[in-house]
């Protein structure tokens, strides 16, 4: 058993944790309301060090009076708690949508659907290859049938009817198999934290595992 | 209960198949060589294209010792004068024939460069480079098809919402993920109990937590209608000013500001696995009759579908995080995938311009399907035709 | 008037931040550098917002009494503590203050942290067995293809049939990536057409009147 009192507080929060794959109980309530707390008073600090301090404070201690106009700005949200004045909360809501939307345009169509189109498309050595099970030209097809089937699934123009019910069931089929391909990926990722977790309790705090 | 016994079983397998294999790597062979190199050669000095003048990029004909594998790197250094002083710009390894110099100072001046092989045991400095000069370009080039592309979408959809506003009705088929909204709502009145609402645990950069907002105005408008409870939990700030703002509008808009509860939308905490374990307690403790998850999500979508799905809550999640999708799709009764969440607003508010969109949306899919059937025709007639489609979708 | 000015800022930097992205010369990098470390002063002052509502629902549940109150006191002092602790742990004189931030910060936050993470594990299994009783084509066909991958990635899927892995690899290389393309053509058209909505004020539900 360890002998060092932080380690036991450790090893107790995170049985507390645990306790809920039970049930609700007086143990988790208490380490979710400790965790909340203790998280938000830590990103607190984290603003304070990573905005406050160098966007706000040292420009004003630098005499840089151009901070001003986005403090002006953030302030408006103050205005919530003035009836009248209320509406003027949208404006610092205004320039956070404009900008990123505005920037979100063109970098999505780049890298959604430019970067995608380009992927899909076969290319000449497939074409020398075509039974090649990783990059042969069936595989290419196998590819473009999956890509407009699935697109197919997502056209909202026409019932699912007919030949577009075909084609979108293809679809979903590829999707599916997609899906189940990242969940099982990702097991693996999920198990590893686990057993760090587990390592922890056993060795750490019980040392049963030396 | 059973199903989470079942789970820990085979998680305790699964750890100790998984912990019983381990790779081991071989060490590296010792090396050893001593030779006198040669120095890259034709060495080229141009402008960064496309940015903001301050890079000049250099390239070189590699030393011929590369493939005895005598080299370890290229320094390049950068002087003003051809003849002056020559002093570090950057590091490659081998393999590479070129570097973009980054901290060219944008003076107008001309500069030179040399670049010096380094191999093990000796070095190799090359001959002098012409001269270059760093200038800032007002266009990118390399994105010219990105704004074509982004034009053209944007008519496409202005024609549909011209459309829409001259009253041509536009035919959306049933999506049924959205059409259980109204049920889910209706249920949790029936119980009389709550409704819970995550618009995801992004900033407002992410335009799946914009279009989660917008369906929270749709759903709170209908809880202000059914006058059903409604909680809406947030991790960052930004989204829980526009959340509260959106709520409040909604119940303002159907006439009920009195039934309006300012603490029902709530900021949680920052902290990704801090706000699932507040959801998770939520959810336990207000027991919510439905549960939206919409917007961004990441590794904690599966903790928040699974405490959802054994509270016995109807779920509907949506979201274009493909890498979340697949748990949503197993834990909860519907999912909107990807596309799908952004429908929604459109949908659900039947607004004619909004329809319109979705409607240059679809129109642009049909595009996308031609230019991939036209580009695997040309492959297998004329590559050529290929080659052009694939310079028209160039991206920088 | 007052929906016409959030409407005009919106339209304005939307428009201009779409052209930014074209033009790489250095006064249209620093607008864009000064745009992003103002967002970043502007939300701070939201986050001081968000802390306030956190406070006052606890503080409700206190004063009302409601099942659990308690477990309130329980957040408000906590949050109270780490952010004085971080903040004051660093001004010279108080380093003990600082010590004792990152021992809460390594021995109870985090603890918490990695176990929601470790729960995460339990939640898998229970999520496959949900498919599995779901019995249907797409949940069997999404089973199948996950467990391949699963043992794909592991030495002990080799151990059963070597070529195993290679299956797995294909999985993801072939028709997972085409679901994956599909579905990134419908996302990158859906978030353009979102965007492209709020910049030119035909999605109004932020301003209130849902798009009216």
């Amino acid at each position: 058993m360890s002998t060092n009192i932080w380690v036991w507080i450790a090893a107790l929060l995170s049985l507390a944790i645990f306790s809920y794959l039970y049930k609700d109980n007086p143990a988790f309530r208490f380490a979710e309301h400790l965790f909340t707390g203790l998280s938000v008073g830590y990103f607190i600090v984290l603003y304070w060090n990573n905005y406050t301090l160098p966007y706000i404070v040292t420009p004003l201690v630098n005499h840089r009076w151009i901070t001003l106009i986005p403090m002006a700005l953030g302030m408006m949200y103050f205005f919530r708690f003035i009836p009248k004045l209320n509406h003027l909360i949208l404006i610092p809501i205004a320039i956070s949508l404009g900008f990123w939307n505005g920037m979100s345009i063109p970098l999505t169509f780049e890298a959604d659907v430019l970067k995608q189109i380009q992927g899909t498309m076969v290319n000449t050595s497939m074409l020398t290859n075509i039974w090649d099970p990783q990059k042969g030209l069936m595989v290419g097809l196998l590819v473009m049938v999956g890509v407009i089937s699935t697109i197919t699934y997502f056209y909202f123009s026409r019932e699912h009817k007919g030949p577009i019910k075909v084609t979108a069931n293809v679809g979903i089929w590829f999707v599916m198999i997609g899906f189940g391909a990242t969940f099982g990926y990702t097991v693996m990722a999920r198990v590893s934290l686990l057993i760090a977790r587990m390592q922890f309790l056993f060795t750490d705090w019980i040392h049963l595992i030396k | 209960m059973r199903l989470k016994i079942t789970g820990l079983l085979l998680m305790l397998c699964w750890a100790t198949a998984a912990m019983a294999a381990s790779p081991v790597t071989a060490a590296p062979p010792e090396a050893v060589s001593v030779a006198v190199i040669a120095p890259p050669s034709d060495i080229k000095a141009v402008d960064t294209p496309n940015d903001a003048g301050h890079a000049i990029t250099v390239s070189w004909q590699a030393s011929p010792d590369e493939a005895q594998k005598l080299i370890e790197g290229y320094e390049v250094l950068r002087s003003e004068i051809s003849d002056g002083e020559f002093v570090k710009a950057g590091y490659v390894p081998y393999g590479f024939t070129s570097f973009d110099d980054q901290d060219v100072p944008a003076n107008g001046k001309d500069y030179f460069y040399r670049v010096r092989a380094v191999g093990r045991e000796s070095q190799a400095l090359s001959a002098v480079s012409n001269p270059a000069r760093a200038s800032e370009q007002w266009f990118n080039t390399l994105r010219i098809n990105a704004l074509i592309s982004c034009i053209l979408f944007t008519i496409i959809v202005m024609i549909f919402i011209a459309r829409a506003r001259s009253g041509q009705s536009l035919f959306i088929r049933r999506i049924a993920g959205l059409a259980a909204v109204e049920e889910a709502v209706g249920r949790a009145t029936e119980m009389g109990r709550p409704i819970l609402y995550v618009p995801g645990i992004s900033t407002i950069a992410d335009v799946a937590t914009i279009a989660a907002l917008n369906i929270l105005g749709q759903v709170a408008k209908k809880t202000a209608e059914y006058d059903t409870p409604l909680l809406v939990p947030n991790k960052d700030p930004v989204v829980f000013t526009v959340a509260q703002e959106i709520v409040k509008e909604a119940y303002n808009e159907i006439g009920r500001p009195d039934a309006y509860n300012h603490d029902s939308v709530f900021y949680l905490t920052d902290s990704q696995m801090g706000f699932a374990s507040g959801v998770d307690g939520i959810m336990a403790r207000e027991k919510p009759a439905t549960n939206f998850f919409l917007g961004m999500f990441y590794a904690e979508s599966l903790i928040l579908a699974e405490t959802g799905a054994e509270t016995g809550a109807i779920q509907i999640a949506g979201t274009d995080a493909i890498h979340q999708l697949p748990f949503f799709i197993t834990a909860c009764d519907y999912t909107l995938i990807g596309e799908e969440l952004y429908a929604a607003s459109a949908y659900l508010s039947r607004e004619p311009m909004l329809l319109g969109t979705l409607k240059g949306q679809d129109w642009s899919k049909a595009i996308i399907v031609l230019l991939l059937i036209i580009g695997l025709a040309a492959s297998l007639i004329n590559p050529g035709i290929r080659v052009i489609i694939l310079q028209m979708l160039r991206v920088g | 008037m007052k929906r016409q000015i959030p409407l005009i800022i919106v339209l304005t930097l939307g428009i201009f931040f779409f052209i930014q992205f074209f033009v790489p010369s250095q006064i249209s990098t620093n607008i864009y550098q000064t745009t992003l470390q103002w967002t970043l002063v502007i939300s701070a002052f939201a986050i001081v917002l968000a802390i306030g509502s956190l406070v006052n629902h606890h503080m409700l549940k206190i004063k009302r009494r409601k099942p659990h109150w308690w477990n309130s006191i329980v957040t408000l002092v906590a949050l109270v503590v780490m952010a004085l602790l971080g903040i004051f742990g660093r001004v010279k004189g108080l380093e003990p203050l600082g010590e004792l931030y990152r021992k809460l910060f390594h021995y109870v936050q985090s603890p918490m942290d990695q176990a929601m993470f470790a729960i995460l594990a339990f939640y898998m299994a229970s999520a496959a067995y949900r498919a599995f009783r779901a019995r249907s084509q797409e949940a069997a066909l999404l089973l199948i293809s996950g467990f391949i991958v699963m043992l794909g990635v592991i030495p002990f899927g080799s151990m059963i049939w070597s070529k195993i892995p290679d299956i797995a690899e294909w999985i993801m290389m072939v028709p997972n990536m085409a679901a994956k393309r599909g579905i990134l053509f419908g996302v990158g058209l859906g978030m353009t057409a979102t965007s492209l909505k709020i910049i030119l004020g035909i999605e109004r539900s932020w301003l209130g009147g849902g798009g009216k």
